[in-house]
C-alpha cells in the first residue's frame, strides 16, 4: 500500500522532513520522491495559516499589463493535506468586493464559490481540472494551492548549483494525462522551495516555466515573495509579489464558509 | 552602336552563343534563392494604413493564423464511436509541433460553463466520452446552448465537428496540414470525412499550384509553341533559336528578379508566360522574313541584313512601346503589380536583345545547303494562307468605308459590353470548383458559422471604454444589424460573452442573456468569465486595457462585393444611430483587406492602363512623326481592350485581379501588330513609288503572313492553360486567344481602310521617316 506522506499530520512530517534535511555533508542523496514532498510541504504548508496581500500583474506578449490585488487567507485543516483558501479583491476597481474561496483535496475535486457583489450571488463552481487558470492568469490552480506527490512520479537527475545555491534537479511525470507530459524542479537542497520548474508538453517542447525571482525568510519560513510564471506559446506571463506575510495568525476554520465570503471579515483584510 | 553589336554577332556567332549560354546560366543560379509568397496582405504596400490596422488588431487581439479542421458524419457526429475518434485525433493535433496547444478551440480543449441548480460547471465541452445516445444528445444541446460554442465547434444539424488549430507561423501550415490529414485519415471510416480550410491551408495550396503551373504549364505552353511553330516553319533547327530566346528571357527575367530578392508572388509567377509570347512575337517576325527573302537571294548572311534592316525599326518600336506599356504598371498602388510591371519591362527589352543578337548568330551557324533543302516545301505549304490573305487584304482596302463603320458598330457594343461589368473578386475562387479547397469552403461554410472573417472594432479613447454598458449595447444593436445580412453568418463579441455570463448565472434564464445595465455587475460578469476559464480567453474580443473591442463577423461568402454590401448596412445603421460618445468603429479582417486591394486594384490597374495607353500613344506619335498614324496604331489595342472586357463584361465574368492585370497584356501584344503593319507599309510605299493599293498587296505577303503566324502560335500555344486548376492562369490564357484574335483582326482588316482613308493626312511627312536603312541590302 502507498503512503501518501501528505495524509500524515504536520509536526510528524516536520520530523521526516528533518531526518534527511543536509545535516552532515556525507549524507546519503535522498530520494526523489522525499525531495518532492519536502518541497511540497516547504511550499504551500508552511506554518499553520498565512495572511498576505497579492499583488499579480498578467502581462501579455506585447507588454500591456493587468493588475489585480488581493488578500489571500490560507489555512491548512489537518489530515489530508486539505487547505481552504480564501481571496479577496482589492482590484480592478470594479470587481472590488468580488471573493473567491477554495476547499483544496488532495484526492478529489476541489470545492470552488465565488461571491458577485454587483448582484450579491454566490455560486458554487465546480471544476474537474486542477490544471485550469487560477483567476485568468498563467497560474493554475495546482500551481496556486500544490499538488498530491504521488499524482506524479520523480526521478533524480542531478545536483548543480543554482544562482550560488546547491539545488537538485528532478525530473516529475503526472501519472494521469495533464496539459503536461514531464516537469524539471530545481529545488533549493537547504529550504526545500523550488528556485524554477519547466514545463514540457507532449512533443516534449517546453511550454511554461515558473521562476522564484525573490525568496525571504519571513517569521521564519522561507517564502517565495515574488514568482513568476510563464507560458513560452503565447508569451504571456504573470508576477505575483506576495507582501505582508503573516504566518500563524490563528485563522478560524469558520472563516471559509459562505457567510464570509458575502461579508468579508474586515479584521483579516485591509 | 546596337547595329554594331548585331554585325558583331554575324560575325562571332560562336562567340554570342556561348556568351548567351553563360550569362542565362549565373542567372539561372538565381532561381535556388526562390521564395514563394502567397500572403495576400502583400497585395498591399507594408504602410498601407488599412494594412497597418489589421497588423495592430492581430496582435491586440491575439489572432493567430488559423487552421480548421471540420469533420462531418452521414449518419450524425455526435455518436460515442464518432466523438472518440475526434477526441483521439484532437489529442493526435496537440502532440503535432507548430501548434499553438493552449489556444486550440475543440471539444476536449475549450471549457464551457454550464448551470445546474446554483452549481457552476466548468468543464472542457466534452469533458467526458458519452458512451450512449442519451450522453450525445446531452452534449449536442449543451453546445446548442451556448453561442459562443454552437456553429463554431459543432454545427446545428449535429452532423459536423470543428477544430480550431492556431500555428505559430505560417511556413508551418503545410507540416502541420500534412499531419492532420495523416490523423484524420487513420482513425475516419465509411460515411465520415474531414475537411481542411483556413487561410493558412488556402495559402499553401496556392503556393503548390503556382509551382505547379510554373512548373508544367509554362513548358506545356512551350511545348505547344514548338510545335506550332514546326507545323509553320518545318526546321527544327530554326525554331529551337526562338524557343531558346523565349526561355532565357524567361530565365533572365525571373533569376534578375529572384536575384534582386524579390518574392515570387502570384502576380510575378504569371512573368514567364506573359514574357514567353512577347519573346516569340519578335523572333517569329525575323523568322517569317528570313524565310520568304532566302530562297531569293541564297545567302544567309545577306538574307539576314535584309531581313533585321526591315524589321530593325518596327521590332525596336514594338519592344519600347510594349516595355512602356508594361512599365505603366509601376503606377498601380499594388507592390506585386509593380513588380510584375516593371520585370516584365525588363524583360521585353531582353527579349528583344536575344533577338537580335542569338538569332541571327543561331541562323549563321546552320549550314547554306540545310537551309536551302529545308526552304524547298514551305512555299507550298504556305500557299493557300498567301492566296486567301492577298484576298482579304483587297477586300479591306476596297470596302473601307463598310469595314470602318462596322467596326464602329462592334467596337460600340464593346463599350456597351463594358459597362455591364461587375466588379468583383474572392481569392477562394481563384481555385477551380472542383479543387479540394473550393469543396472544403463550400461544406465549411454549409455547416458553420463562416468561414470568411470581417472584424468590426470598437475603438474608444480611455481605457475600460468598453466595459460601458452603453458601449457593450450599442456592440449588440450593431451585431443584429449584422446579422440581418444573409451571407453573415455568426458574429460573436464580448457582448454575447457577458449575455452568456449572465444567463448561466441565473440557471439558464434566458431573460438574463442580455447586458447589464450597471457597469459593475458587467465587469464582474467578465472577471467571472476569466475566473473559470483560460488566460487568453478574453483576449480575442477585447484588448488588454479594455480600450477596444473587436466584432467577430463570420462570412459564409467572400465576394468582395459582399464585403461592401454588408459595410453599406453597418454605415446606413451608423448615420441612422451613431456610436457612443468617444468611440468610434474600423473595419479590418483579411475579407475586408482582400476588398480593399481590389478597390485599389480596379482603380489602379485602370489609371495604370490609360497612363499606359496615353504613354504607347506619344511614343507612336513621335516614332511615327504622325498623329495619325499614331492614333490607328492604338486601334488594335483599343479592340483588343475594349472587346475582351465587353466580352467579359457580357458573359457576366467577374472583374477580379487577374483580369484587371491582363489588360495590360494589351498593350504589350496587340500595338506589335499595329506597328509592324504600319512601318512596313512605308517601306512598301517606298518600293511602290508611293501606290498605297499596290503596297497594300505586298503588305499581304510576308507582313500578313508574320501577323497571322504570330497570332496562331500565341492564341493557340497559351490554350492549354484553360486547363489550369488556377484561375488566373485560366483568365491569362483565355485571354491571350481574345486578344491576338480581335488584334490580329483590327490590324488586318480595318488598318488598311483605314490607311487608305486617312492617307492625305499622313502622307505628306513620309519621306522624312523612312526606316532606318543602314543594314538594308537592296
Amino acid at each position: 500500500m502507498k503512503l501518501n506522506i501528505l495524509r500524515i499530520s504536520g509536526p510528524l512530517l516536520a520530523l521526516i522532513a528533518l531526518t534527511w534535511m543536509p545535516g552532515g555533508a556525507t549524507a546519503a542523496e535522498p530520494d526523489a520522491r522525499s525531495i518532492v514532498a519536502n518541497s511540497l510541504q516547504a511550499f504551500y504548508y508552511a506554518a499553520k495559516d498565512m495572511r498576505a496581500r497579492v499583488t499579480m500583474r498578467l502581462i501579455n506578449a506585447q507588454g500591456q499589463e493587468r493588475k489585480r490585488e488581493m488578500t489571500m487567507l490560507r489555512k491548512n485543516s489537518g489530515e489530508g493535506g486539505e487547505q481552504r483558501y480564501y481571496i479577496y479583491f482589492h482590484t480592478p476597481s470594479d470587481v472590488k468586493g468580488t471573493t473567491f474561496m477554495v476547499w483544496k483535496y488532495l484526492q478529489k475535486e476541489d470545492d470552488r464559490w465565488i461571491f458577485i457583489p454587483a448582484i450579491k450571488l454566490v455560486r458554487r463552481i465546480a471544476a474537474d481540472d486542477k490544471r485550469s487558470s487560477f483567476v485568468g492568469s498563467d497560474f493554475t490552480h495546482e500551481d496556486v494551492s500544490g499538488r498530491s506527490v504521488d499524482d506524479e512520479t520523480h526521478s533524480l537527475l542531478r545536483t548543480e548549483e543554482m544562482a550560488g545555491r546547491a539545488v537538485y534537479v528532478v525530473e516529475s511525470k503526472p501519472k494521469a494525462q495533464s496539459d503536461y507530459a514531464r516537469r524539471l524542479s530545481w529545488i533549493d537542497q537547504q529550504h526545500g522551495l523550488p528556485l524554477k520548474e519547466e514545463y514540457f508538453d507532449t512533443r516534449d517542447e517546453k511550454v511554461r516555466v515558473f521562476t522564484a525571482d525573490q525568496v525571504e525568510q519571513v517569521d521564519g519560513h522561507w517564502t517565495i515573495t515574488v514568482r513568476t510564471m510563464k507560458n513560452l506559446q503565447t508569451g504571456h506571463r504573470t508576477q505575483t509579489r506576495f507582501t505582508d506575510i503573516k504566518y500563524d495568525v490563528g485563522l478560524k476554520q469558520n472563516l471559509f464558509s459562505e457567510r464570509y465570503l458575502r461579508n468579508p471579515p474586515r479584521k483579516w483584510i485591509r | 552602336m546596337i547595329k554594331r553589336l548585331i554585325e558583331l554577332s554575324m560575325d562571332f556567332p560562336k562567340s554570342t552563343l556561348v556568351v548567351t549560354f553563360l550569362l542565362t546560366l549565373a542567372f539561372g543560379a538565381q532561381f535556388v534563392k526562390i521564395h514563394i509568397d502567397t500572403d495576400p496582405e502583400n497585395m498591399l504596400s507594408a504602410d498601407q494604413p488599412d494594412r497597418v490596422l489589421y497588423n495592430e488588431i492581430k496582435k491586440n487581439f491575439g489572432i493567430h493564423d488559423l487552421i480548421v479542421l471540420g469533420i462531418t458524419d452521414e449518419a450524425g457526429a455526435f455518436r460515442p464511436d464518432t466523438l472518440k475518434k475526434v477526441a483521439r485525433i484532437i489529442d493526435g493535433i496537440l502532440k503535432i509541433p507548430g501548434v499553438i496547444t493552449d489556444d486550440v478551440v475543440s471539444l476536449t480543449t475549450t471549457n464551457d460553463v454550464r448551470a445546474r441548480a446554483g452549481l457552476l460547471e466548468v468543464r472542457r465541452i466534452m469533458h467526458q466520452i458519452p458512451n450512449d445516445a442519451t450522453g450525445s444528445e446531452a452534449l449536442r444541446a449543451a453546445i446548442a446552448d451556448n453561442p459562443l460554442l454552437s456553429d463554431k465547434v459543432a454545427s446545428a444539424d449535429g452532423t459536423g465537428l470543428a477544430i480550431y488549430i492556431p500555428i505559430v507561423a505560417k511556413d508551418q501550415a503545410h507540416h502541420i496540414g500534412v499531419e492532420i490529414k495523416k490523423l484524420a485519415r487513420t482513425e475516419l471510416t465509411e460515411g465520415q470525412q474531414f475537411y481542411l480550410a483556413g487561410l493558412p491551408i488556402a495559402e499553401d495550396s496556392f503556393g503548390m499550384e503556382m509551382f505547379k503551373q510554373m512548373g508544367i504549364m509554362s513548358p506545356v505552353s512551350g511545348m505547344m509553341i514548338f510545335l506550332l511553330l514546326w507545323f509553320l516553319f518545318r526546321k527544327v533547327t530554326l525554331i529551337l533559336p526562338v524557343m531558346a530566346v523565349a526561355m532565357f528571357t524567361v530565365v533572365w527575367g525571373m533569376g534578375l528578379l529572384i536575384g534582386l530578392g524579390y518574392t515570387v508572388h502570384i502576380m510575378s509567377s504569371m512573368i514567364p508566360v506573359f514574357l514567353m509570347p512577347i519573346a516569340v512575337l519578335d523572333s517569329v517576325h525575323i523568322l517569317s522574313d528570313f524565310y520568304d527573302r532566302y530562297p531569293a537571294i541564297g545567302d544567309r548572311r545577306e538574307t539576314l541584313r535584309q531581313t533585321i534592316g526591315e524589321l530593325y525599326t518596327p521590332m525596336l518600336f514594338t519592344s519600347l512601346t510594349s516595355s512602356v506599356g508594361f512599365a505603366s504598371l509601376m503606377l498601380a498602388p499594388i507592390p506585386p503589380v509593380q513588380v510584375f510591371g516593371a520585370f516584365v519591362a525588363i524583360g521585353i527589352l531582353v527579349a528583344w536583345l536575344l533577338t537580335i543578337t542569338f538569332i541571327p548568330a543561331s541562323i549563321m551557324l546552320i549550314r547554306e545547303d540545310r537551309l536551302k533543302s529545308a526552304m524547298g516545301h514551305l512555299k507550298a505549304g504556305d500557299s493557300d494562307l498567301t492566296r486567301w490573305l492577298q484576298r482579304f487584304g483587297q477586300l479591306a482596302y476596297r470596302r473601307a468605308g463598310v469595314i470602318a463603320v462596322t467596326a464602329a458598330l462592334i467596337l460600340a457594343a464593346g463599350f456597351w459590353g463594358i459597362t455591364r461589368t461587375v466588379v468583383n473578386d474572392n481569392p477562394v475562387n481563384w481555385f477551380s470548383k472542383g479543387h479540394e479547397i473550393r469543396i472544403a469552403d463550400n461544406v465549411m461554410n454549409k455547416l458553420f458559422g463562416g468561414t470568411y472573417m470581417a472584424y468590426l472594432v470598437l475603438e474608444g479613447t480611455a481605457d475600460d471604454d468598453m466595459k460601458r454598458p452603453e458601449v457593450l449595447d450599442y456592440m449588440v444593436k450593431l451585431q443584429r444589424t449584422l446579422d440581418a445580412d444573409p451571407a453573415v453568418g455568426k458574429t460573436s463579441s464580448l457582448a454575447d460573452i457577458i449575455g452568456q455570463v449572465g444567463y448561466v448565472l441565473h440557471d439558464s434564464d434566458s431573460a438574463w442573456r442580455k447586458v447589464p445595465d450597471n457597469r459593475e455587475e458587467l465587469a464582474q460578469y467578465l472577471f467571472l468569465y476569466q475566473m473559470s476559464g483560460d488566460v487568453g480567453d478574453l483576449d480575442n474580443f477585447v484588448d488588454y486595457g479594455y480600450r477596444s473591442a473587436n466584432i467577430w463577423i463570420q462570412m459564409k461568402q467572400g465576394d468582395n462585393r459582399i464585403m461592401a454590401r454588408v459595410q453599406d448596412l453597418v454605415s446606413a445603421y451608423t448615420t441612422a444611430n451613431p456610436p457612443p460618445v468617444g468611440i468610434t468603429l474600423e473595419w479590418s479582417g483579411l475579407t475586408y483587406i482582400n476588398k480593399v486591394w481590389q478597390d485599389l486594384m480596379v482603380g489602379g490597374m485602370m489609371k495604370a492602363i490609360l497612363g499606359g495607353f496615353v504613354a504607347v500613344l506619344v511614343l507612336m506619335v513621335i516614332l511615327f512623326r504622325s498623329v495619325s498614324l499614331g492614333v490607328l496604331s492604338m486601334l488594335p489595342l483599343t479592340f483588343a481592350i475594349t472587346l475582351s472586357y465587353g466580352l467579359a463584361g457580357f458573359v457576366g465574368k467577374d472583374y477580379d485581379m487577374p483580369i484587371a492585370v491582363v489588360s495590360s497584356l494589351a498593350l504589350g501584344l496587340s500595338i506589335d501588330f499595329a506597328i509592324h503593319f504600319i512601318q512596313r507599309c512605308r517601306s512598301c510605299l517606298a518600293r511602290t513609288n508611293g501606290d498605297l493599293a499596290r503596297a497594300n498587296q505586298l503588305l499581304f505577303g510576308e507582313t500578313a503572313r508574320a501577323i497571322v503566324r504570330n497570332a496562331l502560335v500565341i492564341a493557340i500555344g497559351f490554350l492549354p492553360m484553360v486547363f489550369s486548376s488556377l484561375g488566373p492562369y485560366k483568365t491569362v490564357g483565355a485571354f491571350f486567344a481574345l486578344l491576338m484574335l480581335f488584334s490580329s483582326m483590327t490590324t488586318l482588316g480595318l488598318l488598311p481602310g483605314l490607311l487608305k482613308i486617312t492617307q492625305g493626312r499622313w502622307r505628306g511627312n513620309n519621306a522624312a521617316v523612312q526606316p532606318s536603312n543602314a543594314v538594308k541590302g537592296d
